[in-house]
Parts: C-alpha cells; sequence; structure tokens
C-alpha cells in the first residue's frame, strides 16, 4: 500500500491548486482525476475571467487551466487521470479504479475537491432526448466540438444559463429563448447584454410547461407564472426547438465525504460537509475545497484549494503555524475581494436598489437582458464626448478590473474597491487602441467617435463570432436589445494577439445612433 | 393510543414488524419503537435475502420449512405488497473433492431432519444452471429453497402492520426495561416512556444491552458483513447460490440485479465509524469468490456495496424465548446471519407468545436459560 | 434526528393529482404519483423511500433525481426538503465491472 502525505482526490481549479501550495511546501502528493484530462470545469471555460490581476482576470478559463498544469507539473505534482476514486474508508485510505484494476492508497491527509453536479428540473416531456444541462452542453460543445442542437431554449438567467447561451450562439445555434421562472436575470448583466443584444429574447417570470415531441424534442411550450409559480391561463409561448438546455443550479458531489464518515450539512445550495474556513472537515485529515464545500465559482475554488493546501501542509507539520496563518491570511484576503458586490453571497436573494455609488440601478437589465438607453446615461462609464473614447456599460458592482489595468493612458479608473463601476479619468485621454474592449471580460466597453464623418459615428464592438465579417461590408447594426436600428458598414476589423481571440469590429452609423448600436449582423441576418 | 398498548416491540426490523402484523391481525394494540429515523435500517434491509432451509443448525430448520410451506408462498398476497419472493431452489456449489464432502455432511444432516436435499453432479447442477463455471464439480440441491426482497418483506410488513393502527415511533433509542411490581411493563427511551402489557425484544445486537437492564444476558458478538449489487442483467437463473467454503451468497433478483453477500475473513474484528461501513478488501474479494464460479459475470458492473451488522448468538442459533424470570418480557434476537429466511414465522410465534396461545412449533431449543458452562 | 417520528400522523388520504405520471427517477423508471403514494404507506425517509422504489439505486444511483424525490416527498409529508437526510453514499462512487473490482494491484513501493 502506498502512503502519500497527501492524496487529492479531482485535479480540477481547487484539486490542482491545493496541490501546487502542498508540493511547494514539499509534501508528498498525488491528485487523483476521472477524466482523461485534468482541469475539471476549467477547460470548459473558453470566456475571460473577472475579478483581478491576482485572480487571472480577462485570462480565458481554459488559459487559466494550462497556467495551472504546468505550475503544478513544475512542483512535481503526481496527477493520475483516468483514475476513480471508488471509495473513501477508514483510516483515510482510498481505492482508485486504473485500468483494468484497482488500487489502494493512504494517506496522512485528504483533500476532496470533487466539484459539483447539475441539478435537474422536471416539466412535462423532461425525459426526451434533447433535454439536457448547460454544463453537458459546454462540455459538448467546448470539450469535444460537437454542436449540442440547431435550435436552443436555455432554461435558467444565473451566469451558467447566460455564458453558455454566448457559447453557444459562437458554435453556431440559435438562442431561440432564455427563460427563468425567476422575475430577474440571476446572473451578471453583462453577460445577459451580451446575448440580449444579439437579438436573444429574455422571457423572465417563465417556466416551461412542456417539452413536445414524440421521440426527441422538437418543440417547446413555455407560460407566465404568478407569485406562486402558477402559470397564467393565455400566456403560453410556443418555440421550435430541438434542445432544451438546463442551467438550474449545481449541486456539490459530496458523495465521498459522506461516505467516509464526515458530519455533513443540508443547505438550499446542496449537501456539503461542515468545515472550518480551512476547509477541514469533522475527520482530522480530510478537507473539503471548491464547489463540493459549497457552490461558488472557478476563481474562489482556486483560492480554497490554495487555502487547504497550505493548511494540510500545517496539519502534517511541513510548516508552522505561524507560517501557514500568514499564508492563509493573504489567499483570504484574495478570496474575501472576490465575495464582494452585487453578487456576494451574503446579497443572494436580497433585491439590490442601487449601486455602491448611489445609482439606481437598471430594472431593464434584471427583467429583459439589457440596459434601457433611458438608462444608460445614469451609469458614470458613458459618457458624450468629441473624438474617440470608450463607453463603459458597466452598470453592477462586481469585483472587476481588467479595463483600468488594460488602458496604457491610465484613462479608465477604478481604483481600490474593485467592485467600483469605471469611470473615465478627466486628466485622461483615449489613444484609441482598443484593449479596453478587448480585456473587458464582460464585452462591456465599445469605442465610440461621434464624429466619423459628416452625419457619421464609428462604434467599434467587441466581436467574438466566425466568419468575421470583413472591411467594407455591408450589414445592420442592433442596439442593446437587439432590435436591428439602421444599416451599419464595417470599417475595420483588428485581430491582434494582445486582444486574445477578442476582435474589434469597427462600424460606421448614422451620428444619432451612436448612443445605441451596439451590434453588427450581417446582411444576411445569420451570424454563423 | 397514548404510549400505551397491549405489546410494545423494541426493534423496527424484520421479526418486530412481522410480530406487530401477526399481533395487530389477533387485535392486539402495539407500538413499535425504532432507534433509527428509517424503518428496518439493522440487518433487515442489508443481508442477502436468502429463504433457505438447507445448510441451517437441525434446531432451526423445522421454522425455516414451516415458513417456506405454509408462510412464504403467500406472503405477497398476505401483505399485499410483492414482495419478489422465489422458490426456485438452493445450489451450494462444489469445485474440489473436499468441497464435495462438506456438502455430503450437510446433505446428510438435512435429510436426517427431513428435508427434500440432496446431492447432484455437476452435469445436473449446469442442466439447472447453465451458467456455473466447467469447474464446478458438484453440489447440493435444494428444489424447495428461494429467496426474496429483504428491504420490500421489512416495509410490507410495516406497512400493513400501520394499516392495522400499529404505532411506530422512530428517531429514539430504548435506554432499557423497568420492571413494574415484578412484571417487565414499560419501556423507557431518551425521551418517553412507553408501557405494554407485554415487551418483545427484537433490537438485533442491541438487544443484549437492554435485556441486561432487566438482568438478561443474551451471549452475543457482531460480525460485519458486506454485500455487493449489479447493475440489471438479463434475466439469467433464479436459483439461491452459495458455496462449500462460503466464499459467497446470493442471487439475481426479480430487478435483475445479482446480490452477493460474503467476507473477506475478518468479519469478526472489522470496525466501522457508528454506522456500518464496508473495507476496501471485502467488495473485492467477495468479486474473486463468485467469478470462479459464475465467470459469466465478470463484465457485470457493481454499483453498490454496503454493510451490515449480525448478531451472533454463541451457538449460532437465536433466542426466541418467553425469559419468565421477568414476566411480560419476551425475547427474539441473536439471529447470527440467517434470521430473514425464518422472519415470518419468528413473527408468527412471538404473536402467539404475546398473547398466551401455544406455539405451533417447539420452540424450547431457542430457550434464553439454554448457555451452560463447558462442564 | 429527524422531526417526524409518529409514523401514524394523518396526511389525509392519497389524492392522485396531475402530473403524477411524470418520471422522476430516470433510471429506475418511478413516477411522481408512485413516490407521493409512498409516503402515504408510510415511507417518510428518503432511506424508506429508495428502498421501497428503488429510486436512487439505479447507475446514477440518486445523482440525478435525489433532489428531485426530496421535494416530493417533503412537499407530501408538509416539512422542508431540508430535514430529509439524503440516503448513505457508498462505494463504488462509479460502476465498476466485477473483474476491475476483483483485480487488486500491487504498487510496487
Amino acid at each position: 500500500m502506498i502512503r502519500y502525505d497527501l492524496i487529492i482526490i479531482g485535479a480540477g481549479p481547487s484539486g490542482l491548486s491545493a496541490a501546487i501550495e502542498a508540493a511547494k511546501r514539499g509534501l508528498k502528493v498525488i491528485v487523483f482525476d476521472e477524466n482523461a484530462k485534468p482541469g475539471g470545469q476549467l477547460f470548459k471555460q473558453i470566456h475571460k475571467f473577472f475579478g483581478s490581476k491576482e485572480h487571472k482576470a480577462k485570462i480565458r478559463g481554459f488559459k487559466i487551466g494550462e497556467d495551472l498544469l504546468k505550475e503544478a507539473s513544475d512542483c512535481s505534482v503526481n496527477v493520475m487521470l483516468d483514475a476513480v476514486v471508488t471509495g473513501l474508508y477508514l483510516d483515510k485510505e482510498v481505492t482508485v479504479k486504473t485500468g483494468a484494476g484497482i488500487r489502494h492508497y493512504k494517506a496522512d491527509a485528504i483533500i476532496v475537491a470533487t466539484g459539483a453536479s447539475e441539478n435537474m428540473v422536471t416539466f412535462e416531456g423532461w425525459t426526451l432526448p434533447g433535454v439536457i444541462g448547460a454544463g453537458a452542453a459546454q462540455t459538448m460543445m467546448n470539450l469535444y466540438h460537437i454542436k449540442p442542437g440547431n435550435k436552443i431554449l436555455m432554461l435558467g438567467s444565473g451566469n451558467v444559463g447566460l455564458v453558455v447561451s454566448f457559447q453557444l450562439m459562437q458554435a453556431g445555434c440559435e438562442l431561440t429563448a432564455l427563460v427563468d421562472a425567476a422575475p430577474k436575470v440571476g446572473g451578471y448583466g453583462v453577460h445577459a447584454s451580451k446575448i440580449a443584444r444579439c437579438g436573444v429574447p429574455f422571457y423572465l417570470s417563465h417556466t416551461i410547461i412542456k417539452a413536445e415531441g414524440e421521440q426527441y424534442v422538437n418543440g417547446v411550450t413555455i407560460g407566465e407564472v404568478d407569485s406562486s409559480w402558477k402559470v397564467i391561463p393565455g400566456t403560453e409561448k410556443h418555440f421550435d426547438v430541438d434542445t432544451i438546455c438546463l442551467a438550474v443550479g449545481l449541486s456539490p458531489m459530496s458523495q465521498l465525504l459522506k461516505m467516509a464518515g464526515c458530519k455533513m450539512r443540508d443547505t438550499p445550495g446542496g449537501f456539503v460537509p461542515k468545515c472550518d474556513k480551512n476547509g477541514a472537515t469533522s475527520i482530522p485529515g480530510i478537507f473539503a475545497a471548491g464547489d463540493v464545500s459549497g457552490i461558488e465559482e472557478a476563481s474562489s475554488a482556486m483560492i480554497e484549494g490554495r487555502i487547504s493546501g497550505v493548511a494540510t501542509a500545517e496539519y502534517l507539520g511541513f510548516i508552522s503555524k505561524d507560517e501557514a496563518e500568514a499564508s492563509i491570511k493573504k489567499l483570504e484576503k484574495a478570496l474575501f475581494s472576490l465575495r464582494q458586490g452585487m453578487f456576494a453571497p451574503e446579497n443572494r436573494g436580497k433585491a439590490i436598489e442601487k449601486t455602491e455609488e448611489g445609482i439606481n440601478v437598471s430594472a431593464s437589465l434584471l427583467k429583459n437582458g439589457f440596459v434601457e438607453a433611458s438608462e444608460i446615461e445614469r451609469f458614470p462609464g458613458f459618457t458624450k464626448q468629441k473624438g474617440l473614447h470608450p463607453v463603459i456599460e458597466c452598470t453592477q458592482n462586481i469585483p472587476c478590473n481588467p479595463c483600468q489595468e488594460a488602458c496604457p493612458k491610465n484613462y479608465i479608473k477604478i481604483g481600490e474597491k474593485i467592485t467600483s463601476l469605471p469611470t473615465l479619468n478627466e486628466a485622461g485621454e483615449c489613444s484609441g487602441c482598443g484593449m479596453c474592449v478587448a480585456s473587458c471580460s464582460g464585452q462591456a466597453i465599445f469605442l465610440v467617435d461621434e464624429d466619423y464623418g459628416p452625419g457619421y459615428a464609428s462604434v467599434t464592438i467587441p466581436y467574438e463570432f466566425h466568419p468575421l465579417p470583413a472591411a467594407g461590408e455591408d450589414g445592420r447594426a442592433l442596439d442593446r436589445s437587439g432590435k436591428e436600428i439602421c444599416t451599419a458598414k464595417v470599417i475595420d476589423v483588428k485581430s491582434k494577439k494582445a486582444f486574445d481571440h477578442t476582435h474589434l469590429l469597427t462600424m460606421r452609423v448614422p451620428a444619432e445612433m451612436a448612443v445605441k448600436a451596439r451590434f453588427f449582423c450581417r446582411q444576411e441576418g445569420e451570424n454563423e | 393510543m397514548g404510549n400505551c398498548a397491549d405489546v410494545v416491540i423494541i426493534g423496527g426490523g424484520v421479526i418486530g414488524n412481522a410480530a406487530a402484523y401477526y399481533l395487530a391481525k389477533k387485535g392486539c394494540s402495539v407500538i413499535v419503537l425504532e432507534k433509527s429515523d428509517t424503518i428496518g435500517d439493522g440487518g433487515s434491509s442489508r443481508n442477502g435475502g436468502g429463504v433457505r432451509q438447507s445448510g441451517r443448525d437441525k434446531r432451526e430448520l423445522p421454522l425455516a420449512m414451516y415458513g417456506v410451506k405454509n408462510l412464504w408462498p403467500m406472503l405477497s398476497e398476505e401483505l399485499e405488497m410483492d414482495v419478489e419472493y422465489y422458490q426456485e431452489g438452493n445450489l451450494r456449489l462444489g469445485k474440489t473433492d473436499s468441497h464435495i464432502k462438506i456438502l455430503q455432511r450437510l446433505t446428510d444432516k438435512a435429510t436426517a431432519s427431513g428435508l427434500g436435499v440432496r446431492m447432484i453432479k455437476g452435469l445436473e447442477a449446469r442442466e439447472i444452471c447453465p451458467y456455473l463455471s466447467d469447474e464446478v464439480i458438484g453440489a447440493s440441491w435444494c428444489p424447495t429453497d428461494g429467496h426474496a426482497n429483504p428491504l420490500l418483506v421489512t416495509l410490507a410488513y410495516y406497512r400493513k402492520a400501520r394499516r392495522l393502527g400499529v404505532r411506530f415511533i422512530t428517531g429514539e433509542e430504548v435506554v432499557g426495561i423497568r420492571k413494574i411490581k415484578g412484571k417487565a411493563r414499560q419501556v423507557v427511551t431518551h425521551e418517553d416512556i412507553y408501557e405494554g402489557g407485554t415487551v418483545i425484544l427484537a433490537a438485533g445486537y442491541d438487544s443484549r444491552r437492554i435485556a441486561s437492564t432487566v438482568g438478561i444476558d443474551v451471549p452475543m458478538t457482531q460480525a460485519e458483513l458486506e454485500v455487493l449489487v449489479t447493475e440489471t442483467q438479463p434475466p439469467m437463473f433464479y436459483q439461491m447460490l452459495g458455496t462449500a467454503e462460503a466464499d459467497f451468497y446470493g442471487h439475481q433478483s426479480a430487478h435483475g440485479s445479482f446480490v452477493f453477500g460474503g467476507s473477506s475473513g475478518y468479519e469478526d474484528v472489522n470496525k466501522d465509524n457508528g454506522t456500518p461501513v464496508t473495507a476496501s478488501i471485502t467488495a473485492p474479494c467477495i468479486c474473486r469468490g463468485i467469478m470462479k464460479y459464475f465467470p459469466c459475470l465478470e463484465e457485470a458492473k457493481i454499483v453498490r456495496t454496503w454493510a451490515g451488522w449480525i448478531d451472533v448468538c454463541v451457538d449460532h442459533i437465536p433466542v426466541i424465548s418467553q425469559a419468565e424470570e421477568v414476566s411480560g418480557f419476551i425475547l427474539a434476537c441473536g439471529f447470527s446471519g440467517h434470521g430473514f429466511g425464518i422472519s415470518p414465522t419468528v413473527g408468527m410465534l412471538l404473536s402467539q407468545m404475546a398473547v398466551g396461545e401455544s406455539t405451533v412449533l417447539d420452540i424450547s431449543k431457542f430457550r434464553y436459560d439454554r448457555f451452560k458452562a463447558k462442564i | 434526528m429527524s422531526k417526524i417520528k409518529d409514523r401514524l400522523i394523518d396526511m389525509g388520504e392519497f389524492m392522485p393529482m396531475p402530473g403524477d405520471d411524470m418520471v422522476i427517477c430516470r433510471c429506475e423508471e418511478v413516477t411522481k404519483g408512485e413516490i407521493r403514494k409512498a409516503v402515504h404507506d408510510g415511507m417518510f425517509t428518503m432511506t424508506e423511500i429508495r428502498r421501497y422504489l428503488r429510486t436512487g439505486m439505479g447507475l446514477c444511483q440518486g445523482q440525478t433525481c435525489g433532489g428531485l424525490v426530496k421535494r416530493i416527498v417533503a412537499g407530501e409529508l408538509g416539512i422542508s426538503p431540508l430535514e430529509l437526510e439524503p440516503a448513505a453514499s457508498r462505494a463504488p462512487m462509479r460502476p465498476v465491472e466485477m473483474k476491475v473490482l476483483g483485480n487488486e494491484i500491487k504498487e510496487a513501493q
């Protein structure tokens, strides 16, 4: 029986992060993962992350995954793939299925970092082929390069639903509708805006009544719900779809912890182990980190993993208590800064009416997925001025500041408190480099020149679809709600390495449309 | 009903539930106390489901035969629920001459007590069950043995007893029994006190601790066995299976999955963490045992393993007995890993004992005071 | 400990409702109506429901249906789903072929 200092179950963001911190401090670590590839959910995340530099803001999820893997390999962390941990037994023993047999391993400490799985919701026809989890759709597209379907209805307006909707469109699917029984969009407003301006209709306060079809989904009927979640007669709407994606929350996969006998607690967010702030469970030497200890997101999972890695190093006497506390304090600070703002865990379920700056939040954003033209002017990032300038349509307090870091002219200001809404530095000047547009993970920054020519303005938008339009192409501009508002001509499409696959499309629109035009649609009408 | 009843039963397992049912049928008021939140969470829901007469101690054989003849075949109808009782026979398999000797000995003992069981050669065994390994050279064959679903039997007795008005209380652990004026009358839990004209103790291993509160000892130890279950397989065979060396025992269930029980050899010293937990070496050991006899099952996927404690009485047969020195106290415990098959019989006998009827079978061999020193 | 201890609590007659034919446990094809009726038959815990109906006994061992079953049972009992203890978690965490499980590979140290 091989005995390790530390066994980590799950080579996702929290597991790998824990492994790195422990290995750096001299522990003999092995990480088991049931998948053929490590990185957990990270490799499915093709979008740019939020947060600040220390949280790897503006870096795409899969790149963060690659970096993490490299860091792990540099620390000589042993990662065994296609290795299913089948059981966590007494005396901190695990059995691992690898290939044609099982192996027994023991450790002085174990970190369970097994993540979470998707929830299901029932409605008539939910068992028809074509009803899939949003995470499953993401795996199909981003890992296996298979289109999950052609015409998709997404149920759920949390970040998973919003982000996966956009990715489905990038993969060439049509997002027929986004539906949520809640009255408000649950995820970040900027994620919603990205898809709203492409014309995706939002149906808040709606539920799926029925998925239709005999052998597979070929349609869906939704209806509006009242305050007691009952469908209001006469509000039924029908769509022809072949796929229904469910993004209705995640539940921790805490079965190994329960099997081991850890004290658990049942929460609305799932069945989690009782842990202290370092992830230590009720069984000495067994820790939990990442989504398995409570659903958050990859950025917090990585920090939690690091904290548990440091904690196990202290638990096993590789570092002193003082050293551990110093390291953990720094990590907790980073975690704390992530858990701020409108979407902080403590604010869940609360109705937030004003931003930290005292500005009324956009009601339309929460109800329809886009900020109304009349509302956008409230926000400091939106200005009208002569010459080329960024227009920052960031209207919610989220810990995020890559725009500030990206601007070479220090024109964009957020400040110490990274949840603050971005403003423009009075003393500054825009060079038109477009780095802010490309660096905004929410794709909420545009470059506008209201005097592009007589009667015209130019609007530069972030563009992440294929095929890329070309300079000279004619098309139409859509407003924030996805409505066609005018004709538009592509002036330029910039694709720089520094933009990291966010292309900058500059279009010419009638001058009065500068404040509204936020997406470009090609003549044929389809963004393939 | 309140906290008083004609009979208070300690233990909501298959024995306690069966007794409650038969007592309710006789018109008695009954309270059943179960320490777990879940009915039947002890051995009753963890065993391999065997309903066999063969391979039993000859003292137990009449109970098993009575059940197979009079109770099991009509149990689903009686309880208005399909308990998946199959009577397709029992094959106890052997690969070597010494295995055959063991099986022959068991067979001879059983036939001497009147059970229809005989030795058969490999060829006939394979005619009965074509899926046997070619290495099987013989078996003992008892055509009237079978199996059932222990989860459903336990819950079926519970369900019908409840319908007949039996009051089941779960999540309350019995602290002890209290005599009032010389009779066992009160059953004390952590939260409450219940009173009965008769108290039946059918609480598995816990019976020892509870019986001691009225000065009765049942010499028992515990052993932790494990079971594994496969995913559904196409219907193959429905005989009950075992081996001469007790490598495993089990059957294919109505659902199609195979349920197999066994041990690693360390069942007497296995530990748990407060609830029965599996050990990492047991399931692999059981698998190897199975594959020696059923190579056709090597690709079958195991979906779950579990463990359970059996209460092993020192002479490997239960205590089913009035304890006359404690008036009104009846014991039913120490089933030593073979209680399920005789549970309907025992339940029925307990109901007769509790109301003062003479029992339909002679249970003198199961007396609580049979344990004498060796010299 | 669960709050409902007395199994003779009166929860009214079982009333069939529209939607009872909806499959909840996909692996074992158990419907909503069967789950609701089981509660009226006296099955008050997730473990009892599981043993009675086979919900959660299929290949996914309740990963998909666990939350759904809980909500239905809690609804029938008039309690919060958080008061229902999930069924036990057991090895193997994923289905394993008998020949693989029986093949314990010894590592060279």
